[in-house]
């Protein structure tokens, strides 16, 4: 299986690319953070953006995050996943901290009535950073793959229903739709991997 | 019964019939937990929330991001330490440098950068104190990728005040832009713009005792566009920090 893996990366240019600049990154080439930061910057900056509102704060997090991912390099393990998941991972702790902050600084300011409203959110939006990286995911997943995982998931339509749309047998709609989720939850299990600093 | 395949797994997760596939995953651990999260993977996917394009931090955050990293990581070796004795100091930019991956070159200019700042940490100001005119800080400016160096900031004290005087090796390429200045404050946040530089020509520009103690050493030339915004583009040609 691992084999597997293997051999299809080598055929997805995007994720050679990737871990190619992975690697450059983990050896010490600061020109590889530059271009990680023009491929990832806008991702991990709207996240911020949803999960803190303010351009101020999320530009504060795009900042530390590639600073952290500068200095983190050694933990990229360029072998095991996207830049991009390790990102959102990081990301996602920087969102965290901020949020704490906040908690802290309201707490200390404001009456105990008006806590709760801006209390940390422990479920509900923090999959915000998830739900855009796949969304990140799908759009350089190549086609028919794309296509199908959006069809099937987005639009909720049937394998049959795909098939007969884009003209292709059963089982390869099947194919994609299972290889395609198993990437996705791949990528997410990369995202739980990185741990704060 | 052996574990199930993955894309049993899978067709699990997707609510497909599979029989004697769900009578095993049922009281297997391993097997429950990946169909959750691949149902967890779907929920994900299929609801992206109120997606509405990818929004592009500010051009000067990257800018912010280099300036930190040259601030805090190339150059500072350690934070100064009050309590300690200063001659033990200077050991420690060699162990922070001397890492591998590092191309040499780079290691050795940015151990000369980190061996002057210790030595100006160690005096204080007593280097800006003892210069009566003339010279009191100099760095070499060099590219953000390469770190060639390709020009140098001198910071003179004139009867006025203080003087920064910017020059390069070459010509820098404006494009159908032009080559501005900026002092970058070494927490990577705040930045001044001290004027605009002419290529090809050796640049003179006034600034402040106060700005430098406020930790605005860091000497930056960008390429600027004629366009509405005063901030910086995020295209720096040449950097380098002024000791101290």
């Amino acid at each position: 299986m691992p084999w597997l893996g293997v051999l299809v990366h080598v055929h997805d240019d995007p994720d050679v690319e990737s871990a190619e600049l992975a690697a450059r990154l983990s050896g010490g080439d600061r020109e590889a953070l530059a271009e990680m930061y023009r491929r990832w910057s806008p991702l991990v900056h709207t996240i911020a953006l949803r999960a803190l509102g303010t351009r101020e704060d999320a530009e504060d997090v795009v900042q530390q995050v590639f600073v952290a991912a500068w200095r983190g390099r050694a933990t990229l393990r360029p072998d095991r996943g996207s830049p991009a998941a390790w990102l959102v991972g990081i990301t996602k702790h920087r969102v965290a901290d901020v949020r704490a902050e906040r908690y802290r600084a309201h707490r200390n300011l404001q009456a105990v009535a008006s806590e709760v409203a801006t209390a940390p959110d422990a479920a509900g939006d923090s999959d915000w950073a998830e739900r855009l990286l796949l969304v990140h995911e799908l759009e350089r997943m190549g086609d028919p793959r794309a296509t199908v995982l959006r069809m099937a998931f987005i639009e909720d339509r049937t394998h049959e229903d795909i098939a007969r749309a884009l003209d292709l047998p059963l089982g390869t709609v099947k194919s994609h739709v299972r290889r395609g989720l198993m990437a996705l939850r791949d990528r997410l299990k990369e995202v739980e991997r990185v741990s704060p600093e | 019964m052996s574990h199930p395949s993955d894309d049993e797994l899978v067709d699990l997760a997707l609510g497909e019939p599979t029989g004697d596939v769900s009578a095993h995953v049922a009281q297997c651990a391993a097997c429950s937990s990946a169909v959750t999260d691949l149902r967890r993977t779907v929920r994900l996917v299929s609801n992206p929330g109120p997606y509405a394009g990818w929004q592009a931090p500010d051009d000067a955050v990257w800018t912010r991001v280099a300036a930190q990293l040259d601030t805090a990581e190339d150059a500072i070796p350690e934070a100064p330490d009050a309590s300690g004795t200063a001659p033990a100091a200077p050991s420690a930019p060699v162990v922070r440098l001397d890492r591998p991956g590092r191309r040499r070159t780079a290691a050795w200019a940015a151990a000369l950068v980190a061996a002057s700042l210790v030595v100006g940490l160690l005096t204080g100001r007593a280097i800006w104190g003892t210069t009566e005119g003339g010279q009191v800080a100099q760095v070499a400016l060099a590219t953000l990728d390469t770190r060639r160096t390709e020009g140098e900031a001198t910071l003179v004290r004139a009867a006025s005040g203080l003087d920064l005087q910017v020059s390069t090796d070459t010509a820098l390429d404006a494009g159908d832009g032009y080559l501005e200045v900026w002092l970058i404050n070494a927490d990577g946040k705040r930045m001044v713009s001290v004027g605009v530089l002419r290529p090809g020509e050796p640049g003179s520009f006034p600034v402040t005792q106060a700005l430098i103690d406020q930790g605005y050493v860091v000497v930056d030339i960008s390429k600027e566009q004629f366009d509405d915004k005063p901030a910086h583009s995020g295209d720096s040609l040449l950097r380098g920090q002024l000791p101290a």
